[in-house]
């Protein structure tokens, strides 16, 4: 199929989709109290927009977000890291790492709010602990995805452990960091968004939880609305700095 | 005949200054139970100039050898002399490395590949471009440095490599089965174009393969090496004349010389 033909075709099911969303409650095939219409919703979201309490409750989740991503990111990369390059570590820490990535980290939860209080940092210690398994495994793949023929030929050029280091392994690793970045990032949030529907006093999961108990669905459909344009927008992103740094990879 | 002859006398005034000198080499790994001999007492010289073919039995250590000569591993005893002076670590002004299939790295271009070595030892960007230029035509390559490997045949990955191992004009060029993945057109066409590009640098040659064919017609000299541990068990004098031809191939010294090679390596494996 022809690139433009492409697009446009999935623009047309794009279409579809949300007007599907636009007319089946209006034309009285599905509830219109369970599913508002698109336009409903589209209107509401910019009306809760405006309220300072959505700004509040944008905010603090944003803040989680941000912290909980900074303090997951370098600790599984470094974990990581050191798993894939020593061998004695990664021996005795391996079987460890596979065993806590296969939990669901959920079930946990309870254990954070005990330990944390339902505040900002259990929101934080939540999503970064349910974040970081991801991490550890992604950067030890990215590591091992380094050639060893390609750190031989650059020591046989008296490449120093340094340029070994910027000039292989880096570029080597840069694709599956993207990658590591994209799937921690969808991780994160989901962690963020459970901790804070199931014990919270702020944030726009406590929004979500709070107004679905209440039948308030265009609120509701609202937030979904924002997150998933927020979530898409940052994984489309990284995806577009992928494909841009890895044309190598075939 | 008086040609040959000539050439041959030129040649041996030539190999009077040795490019690499191996001196009671011997290199044991270190395993679980015990250690293992890898390679046993190896002495070789290397004229400068020369083009010396390193054949053996798989496991026989050949490019364990190579990667010692490189500086890239250390051998347990004896010393290896490029040019006089120990080889302990890489050391790309006195020797460049062409290695297997595959070594290039994917996220550069042919001509950013070359110009690695240059730019490890910060070398000027304009000096850069114009020796990785000055190779990729040496190569034959001109016109294709823009292309990332996965652009380029498996003959023309190697072109490169050639081009990034030559390009710090190292006197001594050491080859670790460069051709072993290519098919077999392709190989003996690159083989063809090593000749070429080696009478016109005048570098000198190791090079390791597994193809006695290959030996035969590239070498002035081909070793041959036992199976582990490994020695250098037989030396032989190509006597070909320069330069070789496809045609050489057909003629009964190129099938003597690569039959008497192949009964020494049939002895002792």
């Amino acid at each position: 199929m022809r690139r433009s033909a492409l697009i446009l075709t999935r623009l047309a099911l794009l279409a579809t989709i949300l007007a599907a969303w636009e007319w089946s409650p209006r034309m009285g095939l599905l509830n219109a109290a369970l599913l508002p219409p698109l336009s409903d919703v589209l209107a509401m979201l910019v009306s809760i927009l405006g309220r300072s309490q959505v700004q509040e409750a944008i905010g603090v989740t944003a803040g989680e977000v941000v912290l909980a991503f900074v303090i997951a990111m370098p600790i599984g990369a470094g974990i990581g890291v050191l798993a894939a390059e020593s061998d004695y570590f990664g021996q005795i820490f391996r079987p460890m790492l596979f065993y806590a990535f296969s939990i669901p980290k959920s079930i946990f939860l309870p254990m954070f709010i005990l330990v944390f209080g339902i505040g900002f940092q259990q929101k934080v210690a939540y999503a970064a602990f349910s974040t970081v398994f991801i991490v550890i495994m992604s950067a030890a793949a990215a590591v091992e995805s380094v050639k060893a023929d390609h750190v031989l030929v650059a020591r046989s050029y008296g490449a120093t452990w340094a340029q070994v280091l910027t000039r292989v392994y880096v570029p080597s690793m840069l694709p599956f960091l993207l990658e590591t970045l994209r799937i921690a990032m969808i991780f994160n949030l989901t962690g963020v968004m459970i901790a804070e529907m199931y014990a919270s006093r702020s944030g726009i999961g406590q929004l979500i939880a709070s107004w679905g108990e209440n039948f308030q669905m265009p609120q509701l459909f609202a937030a979904v609305v924002l997150l998933a344009v927020v979530a898409i927008a940052f994984n489309e992103t990284v995806r577009w700095l992928e494909a841009r740094c890895s044309t190598w990879r075939t | 005949m008086q040609h040959v002859a000539n050439l041959s006398g030129l040649r041996a005034t030539h190999a009077q200054a040795a490019a690499i000198e191996v001196a009671g080499l011997s290199h044991v790994y270190g395993a679980r139970e015990g250690t293992v001999p890898a390679l046993e007492d190896i002495s070789l010289t290397v004229g400068a100039g020369r083009f010396v073919v390193i054949v053996g039995p798989s496991g026989c250590g050949k490019t364990s050898l190579l990667m010692m000569m490189a500086g890239l591993r250390r051998q347990t005893s004896g010393t290896i002399l490029c040019a006089g002076r120990p080889i302990e670590m890489p050391d790309p002004g006195r020797v460049g490395v062409v290695f297997q299939e595959a070594s290039l790295f994917p996220w550069l271009t042919a001509l950013d590949n070359i110009e690695f070595p240059l730019s490890i030892r910060h070398a000027p960007r304009e000096e850069r471009r114009r020796r990785a230029d000055a190779m990729l035509n040496l190569v034959g390559l001109a016109g294709f440095g823009g292309r990332y490997p996965h652009e380029l045949s498996g003959g023309m990955k190697q072109r490169v490599s050639i081009a990034r191992g030559l390009v710090q004009d190292p006197p001594v060029l050491l080859m670790d089965e460069p051709f072993a993945a290519l098919d077999e057109q392709t190989r003996m066409t690159m083989g063809h174009e090593l000749l070429r590009i080696w009478s016109q640098t005048n570098k000198t040659v190791v090079f390791v393969t597994h193809s006695l064919t290959e030996a035969v017609y590239l070498a002035d000299e081909v070793l041959v090496m036992s199976a582990r541990p490994g020695r250098i068990i037989d030396r032989t004098e190509v006597t070909l004349p320069r330069p070789r031809t496809y045609e050489m191939m057909a003629t009964d010294v190129f099938g003597r010389l690569r039959e008497h090679i192949w009964q020494q390596i049939r002895k002792v494996t």
